[in-house]
Order: structure tokens, then C-alpha cells, then sequence
């Protein structure tokens, strides 16, 4: 127990929840974009896992960056390819969801075959780059927490800096500009924005190709900096727990972050448990990750609903 | 001089209904087989060959036929859980959990000591689909009671169940040799036997179609099914008529899981394993959703629609297996007919093709226009 206390209390563990919370927080925004506008977006693993592989495969023959965007770009295609059978073939958006979730299990093994010439459960044999990590250590001439805060903060991957702005840029978009209050409102109540003339399909429209590059940028990072390559199914259930997380979040951007961060240290946990306890089955380690989600998916739903009972209550 | 009763129109109605509905999921087929040709055409070194594999193959030999059946009663086992929790309007995806769940108690069964009797078939085809209801129940009453998502918590219960299987495999069934991720052959009592000598066509197969009757019953002659019915329909109309929707909703989840779990232990029970192994199920739960929607969770065309794709499974198995394109191309094809079949597509050039034919454009094809 001590020796669990002194690792989750270090540096480096520290550097390990930001390395597994940034693909579920990119994605829970990813989730959280769609949600407020309307959209219960069940595909954010499908979008991951495209995210990985186009980042994977664009990245041998391009600058990480293209790599990126390029998996950004397939992830916004897939949110257009959701909207519109919502939107313009009026589809359960849950219903395609799925379908893209489908596609991409099936499309990305199907794809990589292609690209390796053969290999079909991983990109071993392509050499895929990294994102690279923002270099700090010049902090460590600060007298007295120098070092510490290099070994804090350097390190991380560019997308995780990225991730912690955007948690900040979404809080701005959604609470201090017109365009995020017609976001809110389309997923509130969409009735009274058509009214006032606000293009309500436009916006839900614009919120799926968000989300949907959001979540594969997610992607990009779990592929090209916790990971280095592809492989099948790699994103193993990640999207979903992402999309509990945006049930968690209280469809709030810093909700989002906390409930992003609590799966991200529990991941963390279950990478850091197998060196500690050997004695703790692998396969129940595995499963930490999911047991928590759904136990604080209950909790959090219970505590929801006893708030709405009470408020409801009061009136 | 004949009277148009009104059952002789609502039947006439239906249909019609039926008419459509097949031309539409036919029509979503042929342009979705269209895309993967294209896909295969610029892929494939052999493409004419990888396709005549793909639509032919399956029919081949009695013992790819006794694949393809044997695919098919699974698929309607899942394609019937997906259908009665649509019907009720929940999106609970938890199938695949169960599958798992229900295998691991069907194989706790069958390596007991009553495995050896007479009874180790019956009582691991139940305590499988009570383990199966179980793991329905939970998502469900969690939504009931808590307000949780139940897409989320299913498919969390999906990674456990198969983690938990994983787990109770390698450390706790009765293994023939230590390392190996399989257990025991069961007794000869507590495996499915086979209907066709040979294949791996079996007991499942009746349990299959039992089931599809049974759920029709339920669905339709019940009114338990009506109420379910009601609920997927306008679940505050039915709160209003009295009816207690969340207890149809727990209900409807957890019989789906019961059937779940039965699908669990047609896997591990029946000729194609015998014995529980890990990772058995090949992601084939989750095609249920595929043969829901495509029956419009109607249970009576369920098994209709698991024996056209059934058959592509296959097709696309043996391509595999015989030409260099990969099985996972069908996944797109999959894909495109959900997405196709659930949204108001309908027959692309309808009308244009009437026109070409010199037909005047019929009432039905205007109704699927909308």
C-alpha cells in the first residue's frame, strides 16, 4: 500500500495521467460539443480509432503535424458523414452512430491490410512518427521549484497543451460568444433559436464535424504519442468511456476536464498496478478502467436525479 | 361482388408494408454490395474471383452450408435481444456481456458434476440465460432507478463480462494443461446435439426458432408486449394510460439479456466449440443490430434477414480464407445498409425508373418517396 501511495504521489505518475487523460479528454469534448447541440454522439470510439490510423499511416509520409490534422480532418468527415443521415435523411442518430463505430472496426483493419500490404492487426512494419513533447527544462533555473517543475511539466505531448487550451477555448466559445449561447440553445430547446431565425441544422451540423475532429485528434495522441502505431481495435472502449465521462461532466467544459482527469488517473493506475502488484490478476487490472466509469456513471446519474427531485420539490 | 372487410385491408396493408420494406433493405443490400465491389475492384489483385467467393462460396459444400446455418440461428438469437429493446426504445448494447456471461455459466454447468448427466444440457442452457437476464437487469434498473445512460453502462458491462471471462478461464476453470486460455472439452451429455450429422448445424438451430416464436408471441399476443410496445412508442402517452414504463423498460432489458445469455451458450455449448475458450464470440453480438434494424425489430423477419446475411458473413469469411481481400470489408458493407435502412432513403430513381418502364408512378412509390 505505501509503495502505491509513494508511486501515485510522484512526478512521473503525474506524467502518466496526462498522458492517458489527454485522448479521453479530447474525445469527452469531442462528446460534450455534440451533446449541447443536441446529439448523443455513440461514435466517438469509431472516430478515435479513424483518427489513429489516418494519423498513423499519413504520418510516414508526412511531418507529424500534417499527420495530425490529417486525422482531425477524417474525424470532422465522419461527423459529416453522421449528420447527414441525421440531419438531411433524418436517421436515430444513436442508429448511425453505431454504423460509423462499425465502419470504422472493419474500415481501418480493411485499410491498414492495404497500407502494409498484408499485416492486418498491426502497423509494425510502417514507420509512423511521434508527436513531440514540449521541452520545459529551462524552468529549471527558477530558484527552489526549478526542478520540480520541470519534472511537472515537461514532457507532455504538444496535444496535451493543446487539450488543457481547449478546455479553456470551449468555456470561452460557449459562454462569451453568440455563436456558443445558439449551441447551447439548439440543444436545449431547439424550437425557440428556429424561431429566432438561428440556422439550427447549420449549427448541429458544425457541432458533429467538431466533435467528430475532436475525437480523432484524441486519437492522433493515443497513436502517435502514448502509442507509436496502429493497432486493431487499439482504442479498446476508450470512446465509450469518454462519451460516459461527457454524462459525468455535467455538459460543462470543466466537468469535462474532472471527469476526463478521474478516468485518466484510474487508467493511469491500471498502467503503473501490474509493476507493483503482481499478484492482482492482469485481466482484473484491465478491467479497472470500466468498473469505475460505470460506477460513477450510477452515482453521479443517482445524485443528478435526487438534485432534480429536490429542486422540483421546492417549486 | 365482394366486401372489403376491414381485416382484408389491413391486410392487404401489411402488406404492402412487407413489399416495401424488403425493397427497401434490398435496395440498401445492392448499393452497399455496389460500394464493397467497387472497394474490392480497385483493391484486389483478383477482384472477379474475390467477389464470385463472396456471393457463392457459402453454398458450396455441406459443410460451409452447415456454417452458414449454423451463423444464421446465432444471428436471429441476437437479431431478437436487439429487436425487443428497440421496440421498447432503449439502446442498451449489452449483448455481447451477456454472450460472455452467459457462456462462463453454461461452462460452470457443464464442468460440474451434473454436467455428466442427463441434465447438464438443460440446466446450462438455463443458468446461461439466467446469468444472461442477469446482466440485462443491470443496465436497466440502473436507468430506472438512477437515471444512468444506458447505452454507457451496457457497453461498460460488455469490457467486464469480457475480462471476466478472460480471468475465470485462465486461473479458475478446469484446464486439460496448464497455459492454455481453454477449458475442458464438456461431457458429451452437456453439448447440443447435432441435427445434421457432420455440420455444425445443431440443437441451436430449434432453440432459434423457438425463440423467434417466442418473442412473437410475447411482442404481439401479450399484453405485456402491447405495453412494450406503448412505451417504445410514446413512453409519456403510456405513463398516462397507466401503464408503468419503467418497469416494461427493466423488463424488456433484462429478457433481452436472457435471450443474450442463451446466445451464450448456443456458442459454448453447441457443435462449434464444446468447450470455453476466450474471445470466442468474434464480435458477432454486435451484428444483431444490423439484423434488428433491418427487420425493423419485427421478430418474425428477424430470422428472414439473418439468413441473407448469415450468408454474406460467411461469403466474406471465405474470401478471406481463399482470396487476398479481407473479411473486414464487410463491416463497411454492414455499415452502409444500417445507415441506409434506418434513415428515409428510399429506392434511389424510383420514378425515373417507372418513367424509363413507361409505368405510371404508383402510390406506393410515392409513399416511400416521403
Amino acid at each position: 500500500m505505501i509503495e502505491l501511495l509513494m508511486t501515485v504521489l510522484s512526478t512521473t505518475f503525474f506524467v502518466t495521467v496526462v498522458r492517458t487523460t489527454t485522448p479521453l479528454l479530447l474525445a469527452t469534448l469531442g462528446g460534450l460539443i455534440a451533446d449541447l447541440g443536441g446529439a448523443l454522439n455513440v461514435a466517438l470510439e469509431g472516430m478515435m480509432l479513424v483518427g489513429c490510423l489516418t494519423a498513423v499511416i499519413v504520418s510516414v509520409f508526412a511531418p507529424w503535424y500534417v499527420a495530425v490534422l490529417a486525422a482531425v480532418l477524417a474525424g470532422a468527415l465522419l461527423g459529416g458523414v453522421m449528420a447527414f443521415f441525421h440531419l438531411r435523411l433524418k436517421a436515430d442518430i444513436i442508429l448511425v452512430g453505431f454504423a460509423i463505430n462499425i465502419l470504422a472496426a472493419g474500415g481501418t483493419v480493411f485499410a491498414l491490410t492495404l497500407a502494409t500490404g498484408g499485416d492486418k492487426g498491426t502497423s509494425i512494419n510502417l514507420t509512423s512518427k511521434a508527436v513531440p513533447a514540449l521541452d520545459l527544462s529551462f524552468l529549471d533555473v527558477i530558484p527552489g521549484i526549478g526542478d520540480f517543475l520541470v519534472r511537472m511539466l515537461s514532457g507532455h505531448s504538444i496535444l496535451s497543451w493543446l487539450a488543457a487550451f481547449l478546455v479553456f477555448a470551449i468555456w470561452y466559445f460557449l459562454y462569451r460568444t453568440p455563436w456558443g449561447l445558439w449551441l447551447r440553445g439548439v440543444g436545449e430547446y431547439p424550437a425557440a433559436p428556429e424561431a429566432a431565425g438561428i440556422p439550427v441544422n447549420a449549427i448541429r451540423t458544425w457541432s458533429l464535424l467538431v466533435s467528430g475532429g475532436l475525437a480523432a485528434l484524441g486519437g492522433a495522441q493515443l497513436a502517435m504519442f502514448n502509442y507509436i502505431g496502429f493497432t486493431r481495435d487499439m482504442t479498446a472502449g476508450r470512446g465509450f468511456i469518454a462519451l460516459g465521462a461527457v454524462l459525468l461532466g455535467a455538459r460543462h467544459p470543466v466537468g469535462a476536464l474532472l471527469a476526463a482527469l478521474l478516468f485518466g488517473v484510474f487508467e493511469a493506475l491500471a498502467v503503473v498496478m501490474p509493476g507493483l502488484f503482481n499478484w492482482i490478476p492482469a485481466e482484473l487490472i484491465r478491467m479497472i478502467p470500466f468498473v469505475v466509469t460505470i460506477l460513477a456513471l450510477f452515482l453521479f446519474s443517482y445524485r443528478a436525479l435526487q438534485a432534480r427531485r429536490l429542486r422540483s420539490a421546492g417549486h | 361482388m365482394s366486401m372489403t372487410t376491414q381485416a382484408e385491408l389491413s391486410r392487404r396493408d401489411r402488406l404492402k408494408t412487407i413489399r416495401r420494406e424488403a425493397g427497401r433493405a434490398l435496395g440498401a443490400a445492392l448499393i452497399a454490395l455496389g460500394i464493397a465491389f467497387v472497394i474490392v475492384l480497385f483493391t484486389s489483385k483478383t477482384p472477379l474471383e474475390a467477389f464470385n467467393v463472396l456471393l457463392t462460396a457459402p453454398m458450396s459444400r455441406p459443410r460451409t452450408i452447415g456454417l452458414w446455418i449454423d451463423d444464421v440461428a446465432k444471428l436471429t438469437i441476437t437479431g431478437l435481444a436487439f429487436s425487443l429493446v428497440f421496440q421498447a426504445r432503449q439502446f442498451s448494447m449489452g449483448v455481447q456481456g451477456q454472450v460472455y456471461v452467459g457462456a462462463l455459466a453454461a461452462a460452470y454447468v457443464a464442468l460440474s458434476p451434473i454436467g455428466a448427466t442427463w441434465a447438464g444440457l438443460p440446466v446450462g442452457v438455463f443458468c446461461a440465460m439466467l446469468a444472461g437476464a442477469f446482466w440485462g437487469f443491470i443496465p436497466g434498473i440502473a436507468k430506472v432507478k438512477f437515471g444512468a445512460n444506458e447505452i454507457v453502462s451496457s457497453l461498460m458491462l460488455n469490457y467486464i463480462a469480457i475480462e471476466l471471462c478472460n480471468f475465470l478461464v485462465r486461473t479458475n476453470l478446469p484446464k486439460p494443461q496448464p497455459g492454455v486460455l481453454t477449458t475442458n472439452n464438456f461431457p458429451e451429455t452437456a453439448v447440443f446435439p447435432p441435427l445434421v450429422d457432420g455440420t455444425r448445424i445443431d440443437l441451436g438451430l430449434i432453440f432459434a426458432l423457438v425463440a423467434v416464436l417466442a418473442v412473437w408471441f410475447a411482442l404481439y399476443r401479450t399484453s405485456w408486449g402491447l405495453k412494450l410496445r406503448l412505451v417504445g412508442h410514446n413512453a409519456n402517452f403510456a405513463e398516462y394510460a397507466g401503464i408503468r414504463s419503467t418497469a416494461i423498460m427493466v423488463s424488456a432489458m433484462t429478457a433481452a439479456g436472457a435471450l443474450g445469455g442463451l446466445l451464450g451458450s448456443m456458442f459454448v455449448q453447441g457443435q462449434t466449440y464444446g468447450y470455453l475458450t476466450v474471445l470466442f464470440e468474434g464480435n458477432l453480438a454486435f451484428e444483431g443490430i444490423l439484423v434488428a434494424i433491418v427487420a425493423r425489430s419485427r421478430p418474425l423477419a428477424v430470422p428472414v434477414v439473418a439468413l441473407f446475411y448469415g450468408y454474406l458473413r460467411q461469403g466474406a469469411q471465405l474470401m478471406n480464407l481463399r482470396t487476398d481481400v479481407p473479411s473486414e470489408v464487410i463491416g463497411v458493407v454492414t455499415a452502409i445498409i444500417i445507415l441506409l435502412v434506418a434513415s428515409s432513403f428510399s429506392m434511389p430513381g424510383r420514378q425515373f425508373w417507372a418513367r424509363i418502364m413507361g409505368r405510371p408512378t404508383t402510390a406506393p412509390a410515392l409513399e416511400a418517396q416521403k
